[in-house]
């Protein structure tokens, strides 16, 4: 038999008609899932640049069980992945709930993500089940007849490289020229302005999660790391436990978008570095040798950075239900957090049930050790660390990037811990 | 004369037919597992009584014992249904649907009439104790009603949400309302309610069960308020589905039960039998079965099962002598109520028992007491302060609290340190072993693996929701057995062969309990196939953890059900064949292990110099509380409309809730309790702003990346 070849599964599909309308007045509707949740500014970015009304960009809601049950039964299709199996719920309601209709249902198969770890690791793959899902949450509106037909929407789901910029111009435009009437530059511009974008939208929120740590340091107060995949921010699929314990009075970082800034990364790993032990701050090859999955690199990076930040007393690493990327990565990322103190906190096998009393008892467990061990550990972490901390000495010019006032962080909070 | 003979679960029955088809004579007893016993007396009486002769009456035999005793007998087989539905159809020619229930077990039979010809359909499920008679009796064992249960009614109760798919979610359930003061009756008519719904649920299949209607087996004979919910029931049915009554016909009165609703089984089997031709079920005497009983099960049993919970009597004697009595550390319990004038008072509020200890500054045990739980956790709290206070506990240097019921109760008694039970369990295995890497805790409910790490619970595995590893059902099984708690494991202990019990959920091990009686294996030896199950179910199944050599080395066995030393004795050999080195250990207070963690933390908050909140004896034993579960309580944050119950407690300074659909005036507190939920802890919208606006208070003080990313990403961004 011959084996089906990479273009077959993934290669050009038959061109869909163009819209007849002009691009301002075309609406187009993204699943708010997956690597979107890492992605998204450059989607916004890319379709705005093109003439797309932002107001006509939609996402779909965030996921939760009545959303499945209300748009994605009788579409499921069968997949272990919980993530990728709820894509079914979004598809649903992208095609039947909107006010005001969509045209275009763009759910792209990213295979490859923009990545801080590029060009210190292997790869930045994407998990190829979750590159693969659109394709399998497809057929589930194909089952009977062609749901995008009946609907009058546009199904366009192009094969994206997003961790190889130079390719991705190419790829949009081939599975977009038809139906939006593309041509090659307007395309090359658009996927330029989308990288644009989401790199602000980065720079942005590391500036906040900077701020969070000057705060942490100046107050010695102890914070979270969460460890996950950027769709474990999806409230339905990470189930918010951030935000249970956020409750308690933790400030909360997440590994996708810690500072990292050139001060920061020297404190914490410079002495390393001149060392030989490794050959740059992002370098995770002296625990992670096979680095090609980029959430995953991202997740043993975030392990190192939680053993060495002083605030950081905490790791809470979040994984779907049985996660085969997240799988080998378990005793590694414990061993890692673990070996400076640090407490280290599994929420494994998240599907579709909330495991309600399950996270309650972890929240209070976790808590009660943070309040217990967070001072020892701030101060031991600290004396490993060499001299004065670079958030507490940067000026308020020269650090890096000051963040809008509306950051949320108020310069001196009375609230007890 | 035809005999027919029902081999139930839990009962056996029989009827005993003239040859002209009239009933001679009948009887009904449970085995307690004995079914072959039962058999034999059952032959006897009816040889000696009856003149039931061999060679020339007949037998047939039906039920889940059927199948082993009638070769014996000679008697033929006749499937349960087939013989259900065989007499309905002779007795009541105008029944349409038949519910049987039987202890673990149930039935249901359709009946239609299509051109002329009447067909049968048959639905039955033995898998799964949802919607049969051990589902009620279970539940009622545990709330001490069991003898009261053919009095309980249905009707005029509020009805309360019961999980109605297993026994085990059921009581859990029951539980939960129990503790939220949700008085026995109700409780009772749910699980009548859960129980029809189940049945209908289940086992109808898109048929409508058409009157008039036939109600059979024990539960649906004995239990008046079964019959009124299955009537309640089908008169809504049929109101819905405009199904026309019979002229001058109530609903009411199309709903029957007949007096002899449990021989239907074994009066369909004689019927049946009759039309088979003569030498079929031709009774062989009892000789053979009595010799079955006596000799020929054990030979059978042997070729399956293996050897006992242990190999030799000096081996067993070893394990007795390191395990019997756990060294409890010697302190001073000369001086009590001396000592007892500067302790900590720690608390572990559980689901069966409330426990209270006294530890001294220096950390020594000096008093433990306990509660058995009346199900309400504010009288459980007066009866254990009470037992403190007349120890000689005057005025404690703080208060410790955990359990399922510390939530209710920490503002009520002052607690200092609440603690949740992973922490006080962690706390307390740590004190008496600082190397301990496992804390195994087998309770009557649930079952609790906690991994050590660093000082700090690096995780667990709680399993309330699967019965199979924990205490509860061994003792459940114990109790169909007539075995007294205290003999459990020296039963188990006697057994010289043990049957081969299957790993899992708890409702098939019951079948299989079942499946191993039909073979023969007595309630010693199945109570040691269940002790020897037990660690397979508690860390594979309940726990999931299938390597257990990397959770660590050594491993604290505690909790009620470990005080079972046959289940010690299955733990450390289970524990062994995985790591041969292994240490393990029985914590010396093995039930009080959480109320010594919450006192531990009660001490530490001391040691820092915080003064203690705890209200004083006075003020719990004058608490005075009622109880409200109304439609005013139920909660209306999202479709599920959880039954809520709130407590309101009399308490000096209490800040009444005059703005609430159940008014409370001021010196009251309002405990909300049967949330599912953190939401339905806020009563309605006004309590909710207040709690919105401290959410975001705190988010805003303490702010968290996702939260941004959440707000801002999906966005065009706006530099």
């Amino acid at each position: 038999m011959p084996i089906p070849m990479w273009r077959r599964w993934f290669g050009s599909k038959p061109s869909a008609p163009t819209l007849h309308k002009n691009r301002a007045a075309i609406r187009v509707g993204i699943p708010k899932v997956l690597n979107i949740w890492s992605t998204h500014q450059f989607w916004l970015g890319f379709l705005t640049a093109l003439g797309i009304r932002p107001s006509n960009i939609v996402f779909s809601s965030d996921t939760s069980e009545e959303q499945y049950r209300e748009f994605g039964k009788g579409w499921g299709t069968v997949d272990c992945c919980y993530p990728v199996k709820s894509i079914s719920g979004h598809y649903g309601e992208l095609l039947f709930g909107q006010k005001v209709k969509i045209d275009l249902l763009l759910s792209p198969m990213i295979y490859s993500l923009p990545s801080f770890l590029q060009g210190h690791v292997i790869d930045t793959l994407s998990c190829p089940r979750v590159m693969a899902a659109p394709e399998n949450i497809k057929s589930g509106f194909l089952k009977e007849r062609d749901t995008f037909a009946a609907t009058g929407v546009h199904y366009v789901s192009p094969l994206v490289s997003l961790g190889e910029p130079q390719l991705v111009p190419g790829q949009l435009y081939k599975a977009l020229r038809d139906v939006l009437g593309l041509d090659k530059q307007e395309t090359a511009r658009a996927v330029a302005q989308g990288y644009a974008s989401l790199e602000a939208f980065n720079r942005k929120m590391r500036a906040h999660a900077r701020e969070i740590l000057t705060w942490c340091a100046r107050e010695q107060h102890p914070c979270l790391l969460m460890l996950g995949r950027p769709y474990h921010m999806d409230p339905g699929i990470g189930h918010e436990i951030d935000v249970d314990l956020q409750a308690h009075g933790y400030p909360v970082l997440w590994i996708q978008y810690f500072p990292c800034d050139a001060d920061v990364l020297e404190w914490l790993f410079g002495a390393e570095l001149r060392a030989g032990q490794i050959r740059s701050p992002f370098d995770i090859s002296d625990v992670w040798s096979s680095s090609y999955s980029s959430n995953t690199n991202e997740i043993l990076w975030g392990a190192k950075v939680a053993t060495r930040c002083p605030w950081i007393t905490c790791v809470v690493h979040l994984s779907s239900y049985e996660c085969g990327m997240d799988q080998p990565t378990y005793t590694p990322v414990q061993k890692i957090v673990e070996a400076s103190g640090t407490l280290y906190f599994k929420f494994g096998d998240l599907d579709a049930t909330k495991p309600a009393g399950g996270v309650k008892i972890r929240v209070q467990t976790i808590v009660h050790y943070l309040r217990k061990y967070s001072q020892t550990l701030i101060a031991r972490k600290l004396a490993w660390l060499p001299g004065p901390c670079p958030l507490l000495t940067a000026s308020e010019d020269s650090s890096p990037q000051r963040v809008e006032a509306d950051s949320g962080i108020p310069a001196r909070t009375a609230v007890a811990g | 004369m035809d005999c027919g003979l029902d081999v139930g679960s839990t009962t056996c029955k029989y009827v005993l037919c003239s040859d002209t088809g009239e009933m001679i004579a009948q009887r009904y007893e449970r085995h307690g597992s004995k079914q072959a016993e039962k058999v034999l007396e059952f032959l006897v009486e009816l040889e000696e009584r009856y003149t039931f002769t061999p060679q020339r009456d007949r037998v047939f035999l039906t039920g889940s014992g059927a199948g082993v005793i009638a070769p014996l007998i000679g008697g033929k087989v006749i499937q349960e249904v087939v013989a259900v539905a065989a007499a309905v159809e002779r007795l009541h020619p105008s029944v349409r649907f038949v519910s049987e229930i039987g202890g673990e077990d149930m039935k249901t039979i359709f009946f239609k009439e299509h051109a002329g010809s009447k067909n049968k359909q048959v639905f039955m499920q033995s898998a799964c104790s949802g919607g049969t008679g051990t589902f009620i009796e279970k539940t009622a064992r545990k709330l001490g009603v069991a003898d009261q249960l053919p009095r309980m009614r249905y009707a005029g109760y509020t009805l309360h949400k019961i999980s109605s798919k297993c026994g085990i979610f059921a009581e859990a359930d029951a539980n939960t309302l129990v503790k939220a003061g949700v008085s026995i009756e109700e409780i009772i008519a749910s699980l009548f309610e859960a129980v029809v719904y189940q049945n209908l649920a289940t086992l109808t299949k898109g048929n409508t069960p058409l009157p008039e209607v036939l109600l059979l087996g024990g539960p649906n004979l004995f239990f008046a308020g079964l019959q009124e919910a299955w009537r309640v029931h089908l008169r809504r049915l049929w109101q819905e589905r405009q199904v026309s009554l019979p002229a001058g016909r109530d609903a009411e009165s199309l709903v029957l039960v007949p007096d002899n609703a449990l021989y239907y089984a074994a009066l369909g089997c004689v019927t049946l039998g009759r039309s088979e031709p003569p030498q079929v079920g031709l009774y062989q005497g009892y000789g053979k079965l009595r010799w079955w009983i006596d000799e020929g099960q054990h030979e059978q049993k042997k070729r399956e099962g293996s050897t006992g919970l242990w190999t030799t009597a000096e081996e067993l004697e070893q394990f007795k002598r390191h395990y019997q009595s756990p060294q409890r550390p010697s302190h001073a319990r000369s001086t009590p109520s001396r000592a007892l004038s500067a302790c900590v008072i720690g608390c572990d509020f559980g689901s069966t028992t409330a426990k209270a200890v006294c530890l001294s500054p220096e950390k020594e045990v000096l008093l433990t007491c306990y509660a058995l739980s009346k199900g309400n956790p504010i009288e459980d709290a007066k009866s254990l302060f009470a037992q403190i206070q007349a120890a000689g506990v005057r005025q404690p240097l703080g208060v410790g609290i955990t359990g399922y019921g510390a939530e209710l109760l920490k503002n009520i008694i002052g607690a200092d340190a609440p603690v949740v039970e992973t922490v006080a369990h962690a706390a307390a295995a740590l004190h008496f072993f600082p190397d301990a890497d496992c804390i195994c805790d087998v309770g009557g409910v649930d079952v609790k693996i906690l991994i050590l790490k660093n000082g700090t619970v690096s995780d667990f595995r709680l399993n309330s929701q699967c019965s199979s590893g924990n205490g509860a059902f061994l003792q459940g099984v114990a109790e169909r057995f007539d075995i007294p708690l205290e003999e459990m494991a020296q039963r188990a202990f006697a057994a010289r062969a043990v049957p081969t019990l299957t790993m899992g959920c708890g409702v098939f091990l019951q079948s299989d309990i079942v499946n191993q009686q039909r073979k023969g294996w007595q309630a010693d030896e199945i109570l040691a196939g269940l002790c020897r199950i037990l660690p397979l179910n508690v860390w594979v199944y309940a726990g999931g953890l299938n390597n257990l050599a990397a959770v660590g080395k050594k491993f604290v066995l505690q909790g009620g059900t470990h005080k079972n030393l046959a289940v010690v004795k299955a733990q450390v050999d289970f524990i062994r064949s995985k790591i041969p080195d292994a240490e393990i250990v029985v914590h010396p207070y093995s039930g009080e292990a959480g109320a010594i963690g919450a006192a531990l933390c009660a001490l530490e908050r001391w040691e820092s110099g915080e003064p203690t909140r705890f209200r004083g004896f006075a003020v719990i034993a004058g608490l005075t509380y009622r109880t409200t579960t109304a439609p005013a309580t139920v909660c209306t944050w999202c479709p599920v409309h959880c039954q809520r119950t709130f407590i309101d407690v009399e308490i000096p300074g209490g800040k009444g809730r005059a703005w609430s659909k159940v008014p409370l005036p001021e010196g009251w507190e309002r405990v909300i309790a049967n949330n599912s939920c953190p939401k339905g802890l806020v009563e309605d919208v006004n309590e909710l702003r207040a709690v919105k606006a401290e959410l975001e208070r705190i988010q805003h003080a303490y702010p968290n990346v996702a939260e941004m990313v959440r707000k801002q990403a999906f966005r065009p961004y706006a530099p």
